[in-house]
């Protein structure tokens, strides 16, 4: 039987071949989709990893602090205990790079002579003169060691001078050194750089403070209680960590962003079990009497069944032969803008590097496998179980799809219902409940097409040649057809589901921003608008601001990044609030300024200068809080315990946010200078001349200004570039549903030869036959749409109320992006009909003298 | 000559004509139609009958000779004019029927006239007078499966004639019925055409309906031999 199998598929790859292209071309979309999605995900955690083991990778233990930096004062606790072997002390500083708007290092300023093996050491050794480099290294003001690949991208040589930026500081560095971090940590960021730690502390406003305290153990000791003493000996102002913690810390932060890519990622596969689904019952319906002439000859039911379902694990595995590089390619498409959403979302390490992991090849084939052999199962079953005389006589699969219809549907009910009632019951209160409850939803779906379709279809009164008699044929070709527009329907709730969630999403920033976006101009640094890391502003510069001609009051902003004392991370904002109202100037009125979800505006205001806490609606949520509890942060000196006055709308970031006064800050957080500063003008200024003279006043700065109108356009841009990868998902689906499209008319060019033929007899022309395989595809589409708007809607209020809450924590106010969901629809429709082309252009080649005995 | 409806001169039809060798259906056939005439073509299975069906109604070009529908050279014409040419004057039935199973008997009748472009109301308006005329028409908006062989076959003559084509084409139209549903269509196709005003040529296996025809021929290896009968 093995030997006939391989004949089988032979054939059947010579025969069919453009059917099974399409088909295998469908399966390498949804395979693609999870690799990609797959990869970019692991992606993300391999940069953060990949940054700790170059830095970190010879630590047993790391100690950080509850804020960005720990006092040097530090590390002798940390040596003085018996199990440490060995510690040393690093600073970071993410810092911009001058005249590249999209580079920025990650400068690690390490003690030379500490026992760490960074490659710095090997770049001096293999130099003539390894001391001369070491020298240089503490004595050369502005020494950086940089990975050869940057160097070689930005054509950088040793002995170059680059300029740098930390907050409104610029510094010049001088290439001493190239060191290849990739040499014993292949996924190191290329955009590491290091330098000698007094140099860096200086350089960067780091004084008497460090980043970090790494630490080796003497063999044998427990990581885990070293780790106990040593955080009780460092007390709450340092977090000891093992690599693995840190890394779960990572993977945590972007767990709601990579379980939602891959939701929407399994969807496409989903779509694409439709395809071999039509594949497969189609060959099936065809090679019927070959079945049954094999089971007359004695084949058994199993056999059959095995030879069936052989055929379709071949597909599966051609089209995940073609799935895996394809999904490569499109994560290396989407790199950057995922990276982007990385840095700019997440404040996390962006990708600049991928690997194809083992696991993601490997979840590949399982993919395309399980989803071949899922879409095969149902046909090759039904064509096992008959009996030899059945398979040997002629067939009316469609008559039987239609009696189906009704019983599909009722169990499309019954599923959506029972699905429902767990939800309302148990599954809202569980943190995959909106997941699963939007799985039930598309598995309903399909089951309720056939009936949908022969109803819709039913209605079709043909008085022409036209669209009303291709419905016709629809409805009489149930089931091949039912199957493409399940697919196009499935995909189409997914891309209106999301596009509702987006121009929801973005209607509700556009509102936010307008509350909270109310000063005229504001001033950031290029370091702090590229990677959100401490970057300040000097005092020199805030002074001329505050001075400037027309600029009536002066609001700084710092921004710190917390933890509470159980370990959430929290963005710590510090507003420095007006005495009095400006006189002239509303829009200055904090109060006016507080979307608040929770509280009144006036109590939170008093209760912020009383040294409470205003804090994000994401963090409400995800720690259960609300006005009157209490957040418990860690502070440098223990933990700061400040009461919450409000609960506003935030949509900064979907971690914790919390604002509180400037000097609650200042006293309570040692922070330092401001990050950022919003100027508000005296009424009638021109805005963006102030900017124009600001931005040439300040030339020699690395300082970034804007408008409101310009920060505004910005937030929306980076608001749209974080679903760049979600519109990537929906093009893979509505492909994959094309093809459906195209595969079913395919089948039906084939199955109704006889039909075209008696067509063409009867003096239809070749255009006329083109055009109503042309419509029975836009029939399609149309039909995929309406089912795919309900889909959609259901989706969205899902996604919306639902899985946004849980997952993200920010409330979305639904909006209908009419225009978006017309111009969807429109390209849904003109695919469908593109999808048709094929087979209409197959199907007018029929020929009037074609016609048998057999057919029709 | 200017009368006739269907005029085919030293017809040649040789399948694979272009590899040299090929084989020869129709040779030096000359038939002509009148209107309002019937003629009956007589032959053995493979003599060639259907393929000079196929000529006559421009789905098929001979390899030699001319065919002139209703004055036109279909010889001249390209395949999309042939295909014109055959929706307008040309009205085809077919052994086996080929109803289309998802249309109702009303819906079969009028393909001709959606494929053609008429008029909505008034195709369906004489559907339905035709469908009278063959007892039909109380089972118009019947799916076609669950007429009987004849039934079907009446529905079939009913599309052929929907157009009032000047000329008919029935491959052996009789051949998938019982000797007496066969001679009760039989019947009806010559009744219809006559009324209708229509030539007729039709195929068949029988003398005895080859006999109802105004002429008859018998082909033999290609070639119209003799007048059998009339």
């Amino acid at each position: 039987m093995t030997r006939y199998l391989w004949r089988v598929i032979a054939r059947q790859l010579h025969r069919s071949r453009t059917l099974l292209g399409l088909t295998v071309l469908g399966v390498a979309l949804g395979v693609a989709s999870v690799v990609a999605i797959q990869t970019l995900n692991q992606g993300s955690l391999l940069a953060f990893d990949g940054s700790v083991r170059a830095i970190s990778g010879q630590a047993d233990l790391t100690v950080t602090g509850a804020l960005p930096t720990l006092p040097e004062s530090l590390l002798p606790i940390v040596l003085g205990d018996p199990d440490v072997d060995g510690a040393w002390p690093l600073v970071r500083a993410d810092v911009a790079v001058a005249g590249r708007p999209d580079l920025n290092l990650d400068v690690v300023g390490f003690d030379v002579f500490a026992p760490v093996r960074y490659p710095l050491l090997d770049a001096a050794a293999t130099q003539q003169d390894p001391l001369a480099s070491l020298t240089a290294a503490l004595s050369q003001p502005g020494w950086v060691a940089v990975t050869p690949e940057l160097a070689a991208a930005e054509g950088w040589a040793v002995g170059d001078t680059v300029t740098v930026s930390s907050g409104s500081r610029a510094k010049d560095l001088v290439i001493g050194a190239l060191v290849d971090f990739r040499r014993f940590e292949p996924l190191a960021p290329r955009r590491l750089a290091v330098m000698d730690i007094a140099q860096a502390q200086e350089s960067f406003g780091r004084r008497g403070r460090v980043s970090q305290i790494d630490v080796v153990l003497r063999e044998g000791t427990d990581p885990a209680a070293a780790a106990a003493r040593l955080q009780a000996a460092l007390g709450p102002g340092a977090r000891v960590q093992t690599p693995e913690q840190r890394r779960q810390d990572a993977s945590g932060l972007l767990a709601a962003f990579r379980l939602n890519l891959t939701a929407l990622s399994l969807i496409s596969v989903f779509v694409g079990v439709f395809l071999v689904l039509t594949t497969v019952q189609a060959s099936l319906v065809r090679r019927r009497r070959e079945f049954g002439l094999l089971r007359s000859l004695g084949a058994t039911r199993r056999q059959v069944l095995g030879l069936v379902l052989g055929e379709a694990a071949a597909l599966g595995l051609l089209g995940t032969a073609a799935g895996i590089p394809l999904g490569w390619l499109v994560a290396r498409q989407n790199l950057q803008t995922v990276s982007a959403t990385l840095t700019s979302i997440y404040v996390t390490e962006g990708i600049d590097r991928l690997v194809l992991p083992p696991t993601v090849v490997v979840l590949g084939v399982v993919i395309g496998l399980v989803g071949a052999l899922g879409g095969a199962l149902l046909p090759a079953w039904d064509l096992a179980r008959r009996d030899p005389s059945r398979l040997l006589s002629p067939l009316a699969v469609h008559d039987a799809a239609g009696r189906g219809a009704g019983r599909l549907a009722l169990g499309a009910a019954a599923l959506a219902g029972a699905g429902t009632l767990w939800f309302a019951a148990w599954g809202h209160g569980l943190r995959f409940g909106g997941f699963l409850y939007g799985f039930v939803l598309m598995l309903a779906l399909p089951l309720l097409v056939p009936a949908v379709v022969r109803a819709a279809c039913g209605l079709a009164r043909p008085g022409g040649f036209g669209p009303a008699l291709g419905l016709r044929n629809l409805r009489a070709r149930l089931q091949t057809s039912s199957f493409a527009v399940a697919a196009l329907a499935v995909t189409v709730s997914m891309m209106f589901g999301i596009t509702i969630l987006v121009g929801s999403f973005r209607q509700t920033l556009v509102t936010w921003l307008d509350v909270t976006i109310r000063a005229d101009v504001y001033i950031s640094s290029e370091s702090w608008q590229r990677t959100g890391n401490d970057a300040f502003l000097e005092p020199d510069v805030l002074g001329t601001l505050a001075g400037w001609p027309g600029v009536v009051s002066l609001e700084e902003q710092r921004r710190l990044r917390v933890a509470t004392v159980d370990g959430r991370p929290v963005w710590l904002n510090g507003l420095r609030l007006t005495d009095r109202p400006l006189p002239g100037v509303p829009q200055a009125d904090l109060a006016g300024r507080l979307p608040l979800l929770a509280g009144s505006p006036e109590a939170a205001v008093a209760g912020l200068r009383r040294g409470g806490v205003l804090i994000g609606e994401p963090l409400a949520r995800k720690a259960g809080l609300g006005v009157g509890d209490t957040l418990r942060l860690a502070g440098p000196r223990g933990p700061v315990a400040l009461r919450i006055d409000g609960v506003s709308y935030d949509y900064t970031s979907e971690g914790g946010t919390a604002f509180v006064a400037m000097d609650v800050l200042t006293t309570r957080f040692d922070a330092a200078p401001p990050n950022n500063a919003a100027l508000f003008l005296a009424p009638g200024s021109d805005v963006e001349a102030t900017v124009d003279a600001l931005r040439r006043a300040f030339a020699d700065r690395p300082l970034v200004i804007r408008s409101n109108r310009t920060l505004r356009a910005e937030v929306l841009a980076i608001f749209d570039q974080t679903f760049a990868v979600t519109r990537t998902l929906q093009v893979m689906a509505l492909l994959i549903a094309a093809l459906g499209v195209s595969v079913t008319l395919l089948i039906q060019a084939h199955e109704r030869a006889g039909e075209l033929a008696l067509l063409r007899a009867l003096g239809a022309s070749r255009r006329q036959v083109f055009g109503l395989f042309l419509g029975e595809g836009t029939a399609m589409g149309a039909l995929g749409l309406l089912l795919g708007l309900g889909g959609g809607l259901g989706l969205a209020a899902l996604l919306i109320l639902v899985i946004n809450r849980t997952w993200f924590g920010w409330t979305i106010r639904p909006a209908w992006p009419a225009g978006d969901l017309a111009v969807q629809a429109a390209v849904v429709l003109l695919v469908a009909a593109a999808a048709a082309v094929y087979p209409a252009s197959r199907a007018r080649l029929a020929h009037p003298g074609q016609l048998t005995r057999d057919d029709l | 000559m200017g009368d006739d409806i269907l005029s085919l001169e030293a017809i040649g039809m040789t399948w694979d004509a272009d590899r040299g060798a090929g084989r020869t259906v129709l040779d030096g056939v000359d038939l002509r139609l009148g209107r309002g005439e019937a003629v009956a073509l007589v032959g053995r299975s493979g003599s060639g009958k259907s393929t000079l069906l196929h000529v006559a109604a421009g789905i098929a070009v001979p390899t030699a000779g001319r065919v002139v529908l209703v004055g036109h050279d279909l010889g001249t014409a390209g395949e999309e004019a042939r295909t014109r040419l055959r929706r307008d004057h040309v009205g085809l039935v077919f052994q086996f029927f080929h109803l289309l199973p998802h249309l109702s008997l009303r819906e079969n009748v009028a393909l001709p006239g959606w494929i053609a472009g008429d008029d909505h109301a008034r195709t369906h308006e004489r559907a339905d007078r035709l469908l009278g005329r063959v007892g039909l028409l109380d089972r118009a908006g019947d799916a076609v499966g669950r007429l009987s062989g004849g039934e079907q076959q009446r529905v079939a003559l009913c599309r052929a004639l929907l157009r009032g084509p000047a000329l008919v084409l029935a491959d052996e139209p009789t051949g998938s019925l019982d000797d007496r549903t066969g001679r009760e269509v039989m019947d009806l196709l010559l009744d219809l055409t006559r009324q209708e005003g229509g030539a007729l040529l039709y195929v068949t296996h029988s003398r005895e309906l080859a006999a109802r025809a105004d002429r008859s021929w018998l082909l033999v290896d290609g070639r119209l031999r003799a007048e059998a009968a009339a």
